[in-house]
């Protein structure tokens, strides 16, 4: 009878439990994912680089005379995070390939994060099947040109082999490390929530991915992911938010 | 306006028939109409429906205009598709003087198109007074208020095929790629009179937990005067007949009833296994103190609930997998979809013949008739509108075309129990929120299905389940097999709702090109298939084309089977559709069928042989690889996918290794269990030591599994010696990797050369297993080759077994060759390890060849011959043969090649 009743008040109790916070306080850069840099004078695609999909950085110095320019790709396939000195910008897409850039005059490295999610299957773009980004890249109509292109390993990377210290301020992707506890082994939604784009792994465990842009906002952790009392998560963000934290949900969040 | 109104319930049980005088009287519509083509769009808009005159050609109804020759007759050979013989794009008028019958007085008088393309509109004498422009369901114009019984009135129905909104013009419901965008009236075509106080609509709603069915009633009436009467439901089956009766009562011009009838315990339920289907017909006696009315309305049923489980779709609380095919509308006979139940009859009792228990009909939904024959047989529906990518992008228009669709689909099939799955459409981009919108009203609307947004894109909230090449946590699709199979979908799978694997397969046959006679009397032409065979022959290769089709379709069966167990492997998946079993004739002609555009077999295999790897119950394997040395033991685990409709008790299950004679070898049992239903069961590991193996002269072995000797299943592997030193040099015998002055002075000699370049020495593409996806036109990128074609029975394959076509052992001999481009060489030049092209280029291609050259004998072999060496036994034995071969008595090339040609694709 009393276990019974303490069952109800468990039950009760879960139901009420708004989502666990887990602060994700641990960062490493990601140079240490870097693969070997390939140079050239112009941009090359993924495929030359031999990227069937996941992450580039793409990288070049830029000299501006005024304060402000608008940089415009001629293809972004499929995503692309544009970074001045490590100062996050904004996001690109094939839809969308131009934007506007301040406090620009003198000389900056840029820095654009791609993602490629794999080959499309139908479309006008079905002919030219080129991943990455290709093309031309103008500021204010000039070619940026001598790029050095760093192909990243995130999908396989070794997890435990990353060396992650306190998280240090700074805009940049990286990977960001957290521990939090589990007090009952069940699933659970991470909620994503306010982060960018990226990828989880739960102790060591690939989870899935995440995109602000979807409306499932929220990765299924099956229970058999999670451990009695200390775990750990890894989360590689590309679009760096700033957040500081996720949490776990009972349910799928969907915004 | 709606009101419900008392429902006094009855309850006869009654074995007699009621000899009940429908008073809806019909008139068949089928036959000649006048005609006339309006590719100027004049007619519509202009006075000229006014003038009332006759149209001056005729038509057969129902039919197309394609079946007239009427249209634009295509010049063009289309490479990307089959070639429609005469195109019309346009409104067609269609025209008949009809006497409305007299006794039709005071009745509602409708005309009815069960399917056409896809805006019609029905003019009367001069007026135009009705227009419907669903693609999915029936057109049902209501004429009463403008025709008048006793008069001859002139019927003039316009239809027009454009597309009514910017929609894509790859959906299925009327692309050129598949069905063609016809234009015409087809299935059946009537006029009918109704009484004033009729059934508009009747659904039913089973329960399952408590044998009833609720049954919803919307009951017009256009008396505008109160009627009462009574609601008598037929309900009726194998062995079963029920009447039922309510009491209704009618003041308004829209009344809803509804009625929960209890079946008792001998109904039965619906499922795969069981299909039992009833029929519900309703009569609706009404009266007031003028006049009674009486109209019938007749429903097909099924006990069954769907619902959304962990991982799989429930059917009555069970767990169903899904083993399904993409239909997309693939009917070139007739250039559009049947609406037979012959037809579909024909098309289920394949499903079944193959093992599949579920069509996904991809951004189109299926005539009645498809629904009536999945009823009958057990065969899962997934239907979708005319939706495809960037139909969600903001556009009202368009917008208030779908949300009137997805009513139109679900109230017009939404009774059939073989509809489980509605989806808005394929692949689609845009305003998700608008998705969401369709999908939750869907949900609201109609509870006997599940729901879901769009396949393979966004997901959102209302979703019930998720058709998709990946889900959040990595890819659920399987394109293509691996010569290892411990490997499933499981972890990727598993997310909060159950994950089907969207499309996979897609594996390129060469053509069969005997098919182009095929088309002598459809609306399209294989002129494609033209195209590509005289392609072939200027490149001197015509003989062989039979030889790419069985080479290359036999590697397409063997990924298939491995695609399908890999896919059984995943108990956390809800299944799979298939890309498919028969071809597709578009998106630049896509042969991944072990069928034809035609639904017949290619002869590639078996349907028995087919349900050994795709059925209800399928025994598996996991094991590490393919190719085995000699001193290595096969080791695998067994296990028994089984949805079948019940657990196996006490199972005997037995494994053995047979040689390519069928001679068993080596064979055991694993232990009697009781294998559970719904689930992928583990069921034990044996190993198999090599050693003892005596080979003779073959090097194939198979490895069967079996479940009480009706279960059987089977994987090739294969078994060789170790070799440890190869490529020797003697002094007539030089292995080089280059072509070098050492090389020409040995040829010079009349001696043996063997040339093994460095793959990055050779120019041309890299060389893959794997047969092309989809079609090397639209995919325009590597490996644009489609399966190799293997002279076995060439003495250098002597000491190596192989078929004609490539099976795993291949695998780590293909994966790091270069593919030759030997245009140049001469016409009687034919590789021994030859190359499918792709059909729209179709040049000579190989990685072995052998040819006189200067003098000497030579053979090329474009294989990497250095990386992991020692870790591929069947590499080590293709060079052991071929060295056995160039130094025995038999190497003697016939063609003579110039030196120039082997320095064609050679690097520097």
């Amino acid at each position: 009878m009393i276990r019974i009743v303490a069952i109800g008040l468990l039950l009760t109790f879960s139901t009420a439990v708004v989502g666990q916070e887990i602060e994700l306080d641990r960062g490493a850069p990601l140079a240490q994912v870097y693969l070997e840099a390939v140079m050239s004078q112009s941009l090359l695609p993924m495929n030359d680089l031999g990227v069937e999909f996941g992450y580039v950085l793409y990288k070049a110095k830029i000299t501006a005379e005024s304060e402000s320019a608008t940089l415009e790709l001629d293809n972004v396939r499929d995503y692309a995070v544009v970074y001045i000195d490590g100062k996050l910008q904004g996001t690109l897409a094939d839809n969308r390939k131009k934007i506007q850039l301040d406090n620009l005059s003198g000389t900056h490295e840029l820095q654009l994060y791609v993602e490629n999610i794999g080959r499309i299957t139908y479309g006008p773009e079905i002919l030219d099947n080129s991943k990455g980004i290709f093309g031309e890249v103008l500021l204010d109509g000039e070619d940026v040109e001598n790029w050095t292109m760093i192909p990243l390993n995130i999908r396989n990377y070794t997890l435990t082999d990353l060396i992650f210290t306190n998280r240090a301020k700074g805009q940049t992707p990286g990977f960001y490390k957290g521990i939090f506890n589990v007090d009952a082994v069940e699933n659970r939604y991470l909620d994503i929530s306010g982060w960018g784009m990226g990828e989880v792994w739960i102790n060591n465990t690939y989870v899935g991915s995440y995109w602000e842009q979807e409306k499932q906002q929220s990765i299924l952790i099956q229970s058999d992911v999670l451990i009695l009392g200390k775990n750990e998560i890894v989360v590689f963000e590309l679009k760096n938010s700033q957040q500081e934290t996720m949490s776990l949900s009972e349910s799928p969040v969907f915004r | 306006m709606q009101k419900h109104l008392m429902s006094i319930l009855l309850m006869l049980l009654s074995l007699q028939i009621s000899s009940l005088q429908a008073q809806t009287t019909e008139l068949d519509l089928s036959g000649t109409w006048g005609f006339q083509t309006d590719l100027m769009d004049f007619r519509r808009g202009s006075l000229s429906p006014r003038y009332n005159h006759a149209l001056p050609e005729n038509i057969e109804l129902p039919g197309i205009t394609d079946d007239y020759q009427i249209g634009y007759k295509s010049p063009y050979r289309h490479i990307d598709r089959l070639t429609r013989k005469y195109e019309y794009m346009g409104p067609a008028w269609y025209q008949r003087d009809i006497e409305i019958p007299a006794t039709w007085k005071g009745k509602q008088i409708f005309v009815y198109f069960e399917r056409t393309h896809w805006l019609s509109s029905v003019y009367v004498d001069t007026k135009e007074v009705s227009k419907i422009d669903y693609v999915s369901v029936p057109h049902n114009h209501d004429l009463t208020k403008f025709v008048r019984p006793g008069k001859i009135h002139r019927i003039t129905v316009c239809i027009d095929n454009r597309f009514q909104y910017n929609t894509h013009k790859w959906n299925h419901a009327h692309t050129e790629f598949t069905q063609i965008n016809w234009n015409g009236i087809l299935g059946e075509m009537k006029l009918m009179a109704i009484d004033p106080v009729y059934i508009d609509d009747m659904q039913v709603y089973p329960n399952i937990a408590d044998n009833t069915i609720r049954v919803r009633l919307q009951l017009n009436n256009t008396l505008k005067k109160e009627v009462n009467g009574d609601a008598t439901f037929m309900i009726a089956g194998t062995d079963y007949r029920l009447e039922h009766k309510v009491s209704v009562a009618s003041n308004d011009s829209v009344t809803f009833v509804e009625a929960t009838i209890a079946l008792g315990d001998k109904i039965k339920r619906w499922d795969e296994f069981n299909p039992n289907v009833y029929e519900i017909t309703c009569t609706l006696n009404t009266s007031n103190d003028k006049a009674s009315y009486q109209h019938t309305k007749s429903a097909t049923f099924g006990m069954r609930e769907v619902k959304q489980g962990k991982n799989h779709v429930l059917v009555n609380n069970r767990p169903v997998h899904l083993r399904g095919n993409v239909e997309n509308a693939v009917f070139p006979a007739t250039g559009y979809a049947p609406l037979d139940d012959a037809s579909w009859e024909r098309i289920m009792v394949l499903m079944k013949d193959y093992g599949l228990n579920h069509l996904r009909f991809h951004s189109w939904c299926p005539p009645k008739a498809a629904f009536r024959m999945a009823d009958k047989y057990g065969i899962y529906f997934e239907v979708e509108m005319p939706m495809w990518g960037k139909d969600a992008e903001p556009d009202e228009a368009r917008y208030d075309f779908f949300r009137r669709e997805i009513k139109g689909i679900l109230k017009e099939y939404g009774n059939h129990p073989s509809f489980i799955l509605y989806c808005n459409g394929n692949e689609i981009t845009g305003n998700f929120d608008f998705i969401e919108e369709l999908t939750a009203e869907g949900r609201e609307f109609d509870s006997r299905h599940l729901y879901s947004g769009s396949t393979a894109r966004t997901r959102v909230k209302s979703d019930q389940y998720y058709v998709s090449q990946q889900t959040n946590k990595g890819p659920v699709k399987v394109y293509e097999g691996l010569p290892n199979t411990d490997w499933d979908r499981n972890t990727e799978s598993d997310v909060d709702v159950p994950v089907i694997s969207h499309e996979s397969g897609q594996r390129c046959v060469y053509p069969n090109f005997e098919e182009i006679k095929k088309y002598a009397n459809s609306p399209v032409e294989a002129r494609n298939f033209e195209v590509f065979r005289e392609m072939l022959d200027d490149n001197g290769m015509l003989d062989q084309a039979h030889d790419f089709f069985r080479a290359s379709g036999a590697l397409t069966v063997l990924e298939y089977k491995a695609v399908i167990e890999a896919l059984l492997r995943s108990s956390k998946s809800a299944g799979f559709q298939l890309l498919s079993i028969n071809d597709f004739p578009g998106q630049g002609y896509a042969p991944v069928g072990i069928l034809d555009p035609f639904w017949d077999s290619k002869g590639l295999i078996t349907p028995e042989k087919f349900r050994e790897f795709c059925a209800p119950t399928v025994a598996l394997l996991r094991y590490e690889k393919s190719a085995y040395f000699k001193n290595e033991t096969f080791t695998a685990e067994a296990e028994v996918y089984n949805f079948s409709s019940s657990a196996i008790k006490n199972a005997k299950l037995k494994w053995r290794l047979t040689d390519d004679q069928g001679k068993v070898l080596k064979k055991g049992n694993l232990k009697t269990q009781t294998i559970a239903n719904e689930d992928v069961s583990s069921i034990g590991r044996f190993s198999i030591p090599l050693t003892h193996i005596t080979l003779d002269q073959t090097q194939k072995l198979t490895v069967h599994l079996s479940v009480n000797d009706t279960i059987n299943n089977s994987w090739n592997i294969w078994v060789y010696p170790e070799h440890r030193s190869l490529m020797q040099s003697t002094d007539q015998v030089l292995y080089t990797t280059v072509y070098d002055e050492a090389a020409k002075q040995q040829l010079a000699q009349g001696k043996t050369v063997v040339l093994y370049p460095l793959p990055n020495t050779v120019k041309g593409r890299k060389s893959v297993f794997h047969n092309h996806f989809w079609n090397p036109i639209m995919f325009a990128w590597p490996p644009m080759t489609i399966g190799c074609l293997i002279h076995h029975e060439k003495p250098v394959f002597h000491d190596f077994t192989t078929s004609y076509h490539t099976d795993w052992q291949w695998w780590d001999i293909l994966n790091d060759a270069k593919v030759i481009e030997m245009s140049e060489a001469p016409p009687a030049l034919r590789p021994f390890i030859q190359v499918i092209d792709s059909y729209d280029n179709n040049k000579k291609l190989g990685i072995g060849f052998e040819a006189k050259v200067n003098g000497g004998k030579l053979l090329v072999l474009a294989v990497d011959t250095k990386k992991d060496l020692d870790k591929r036994p069947a590499t080590q034995q293709l060079l052991y043969s071929i060295d056995k071969y160039v130094k025995g008595d038999e190497f003697h090339p016939q063609i003579i090649v110039e030196e120039s040609f082997i320095k064609s694709f050679l690097t520097e």
